[in-house]
């Protein structure tokens, strides 16, 4: 009997116990939240606009570039293992079907970006409280936005382990990610707003602007560009996944 | 043949050189000097002061590419360093190398001569780059020389300073996460340093990208300053020291495998 997902992905978690994975998980979010506060605090303004403000400050630069980035390295951390000695072999020997690795890595790295966006709102929420005194909590909109984040994360996750599945070296697929996203802030920027559907990067750059009114966001959080972000990024993983399935299964083990 | 000749710096440079091509690193160079000549192109042709042909200045691509460096930097010499370090932890190259005459240390200086001269090199053609493109977008104003001379040299010797810093860590840590996330909040610091406090600046190497910035715009305003020189050549001589005592110190630990 072949193991399930379930198990599989247990596995590759299991792999990531003593990795350092929390430090890109933990410290990137407190780092862009800390950066956006500090600046506030030094330039002496107060938030103009409240919880608005503070998250503007701490989630649109951090969806451009950090994020993205964060989430290559980790997609190469969940592939180191498998690139070292005859580690490779010896994945490519189990009974589990490729699909199955190749999904279960993905959702690993997403699951790690999805903790990345709880560690964020959570940030922002303490720092909007304890730093800026600002009255009430944080609105509901942002609640959705994190979860609209946790699900845009996933196509980077599948785009980020084909490539760290495919490359041996740890650094070149993070490079790779920063020119995607060096791509999606540039499209974004010129407002080609289908890009999303197109460039998994600039899908999840897309996700973090949402409400804000940067780029070419409305300001609002609109049950149409809710939508589209869930659909693209279904479409897009999947997609992915396919594909990486469809490459490794042609590749198979090496000597 | 003695251990002397084997592992004298000449024939271990050309080495060096040598695994180069393998490692695309000429490649991830030249996205170095695509993405940041891109970079300075868009915030010169989108910035207000560009807008009328008549008062264009070069202060314009200074402020782009004072931007576009630290933005682009930090994290692609985190690349090159761990892509050259790396493979000797995967092929047993510190060992190899060991036998051979070679110290982990002078392997870890032979590799910053190496990377050292393709960021030498990235640099003077970003720059030329950027003159070239400017003269086509139709800047007639004489070229501030000095200032953008002082630009040129002072973020170069940073980006040698960073390149060393991830050599080091590259090298000590095996796990390469490490170095390439420190890299990457290297690049926040880099990016957000010119907002930040003089002291803060000056605590990492990615903060003196805000030091030696030498355009930038304060409210609608353009305005340009003279790189902090004494503090680059504070940072460069403190960064020598401390990579020869660390690569010395690597020369004495025993072979790792």
């Amino acid at each position: 009997m072949t193991p399930s997902l379930s198990a599989v992905l247990g596995t590759e978690l299991g792999k990531l116990k003593r990795s350092l994975s929390w430090s890109i998980v933990v410290l990137l979010p407190l780092v862009m939240v800390f950066a956006g506060s500090f600046m506030t605090l030094v330039s002496q303004q107060q938030l103009a606009d409240g919880w608005h403000t503070l998250w503007l400050r701490s989630v649109v630069f951090y969806g451009l570039f950090p994020l993205t980035l964060g989430l290559g390295i980790l997609a190469s951390l969940v592939w180191r293992p498998e690139h070292r000695g005859g580690n490779w072999n010896a994945l490519m020997s189990t009974p589990v079907p490729t699909l199955r690795i190749v999904l279960a890595k993905t959702l690993a790295i997403a699951l790690l970006g999805a903790v990345m966006q709880l560690v964020l709102l959570i940030a922002v929420v303490v720092t909007g409280k304890l730093l800026f005194g600002l009255p009430g909590l944080l609105p509901p909109r942002y609640l959705l936005v994190t979860a609209l984040l946790v699900v845009a994360v996933l196509p980077v996750a599948a785009v980020q382990s084909a490539l760290s599945m495919t490359f041996r070296s740890f650094a070149a697929p993070v490079a790779v990610a920063l020119v995607g996203a060096g791509i999606a802030a540039v499209a974004l920027a010129a407002e080609l707003g289908g890009v999303i559907f197109v460039l998994p990067h600039a899908l999840t750059a897309r996700a973090t602007q949402l409400a804000t009114g940067t780029f070419g966001d409305s300001g609002q959080l609109t049950a149409g560009g809710s939508l589209a972000i869930v659909c693209a990024s279904a479409v897009l993983t999947l997609l992915v996944v396919a594909l990486a399935t469809r490459f490794q299964e042609r590749r198979d083990v090496r000597v | 043949m003695s251990a002397v000749t084997v592992g004298a710096t000449g024939p271990v440079v050309v080495n060096e050189f040598a695994k180069l091509r393998h490692l695309r690193v000429g490649l991830v160079a030249g996205l170095m000097v695509l993405g940041t000549v891109a970079l300075t192109l868009l915030s010169t042709v989108t910035s207000a002061e560009f807008a009328d042909p008549a008062t264009r200045t070069w202060d314009v691509p200074l402020a782009g590419l004072s931007l576009a460096v630290p933005m682009v930097s930090p994290l692609l010499l985190a690349v090159v360093a761990s892509r050259m370090v790396d493979i000797e932890h995967q092929g047993n190259g510190w060992l190899m190398g060991s036998t051979s005459g070679v110290t982990p240390g002078a392997l870890c200086r032979a590799k910053l001569l190496t990377a050292g001269t393709v960021v030498v090199a990235a640099t003077v053609v970003t720059h030329l780059a950027v003159w070239a493109l400017g003269r086509l977008a139709g800047i007639d104003a004489p070229v501030p020389v000095g200032l953008w001379a002082g630009f040129a040299v002072t973020s170069l010797a940073v980006n040698l300073v960073v390149l060393a810093l991830h050599l080091v860590l590259s090298a000590k840590v095996d796990n390469q996460l490490v170095a390439l996330g420190i890299g990457l909040l290297g690049t926040v610091v880099a990016v957000f340093g010119s907002g930040f406090p003089g002291w803060f600046a000056h605590a990492t190497p990615w903060g003196y990208y805000s030091l030696v910035a030498v355009a930038g715009y304060e409210g609608e305003h353009l305005v340009t300053t003279a790189p902090s020189y004494l503090s680059v050549l504070v940072l460069v001589g403190l960064a020598a020291a401390l990579f020869v005592l660390v690569t010395s110190r690597f020369d004495r630990q025993e072979a790792r495998s």
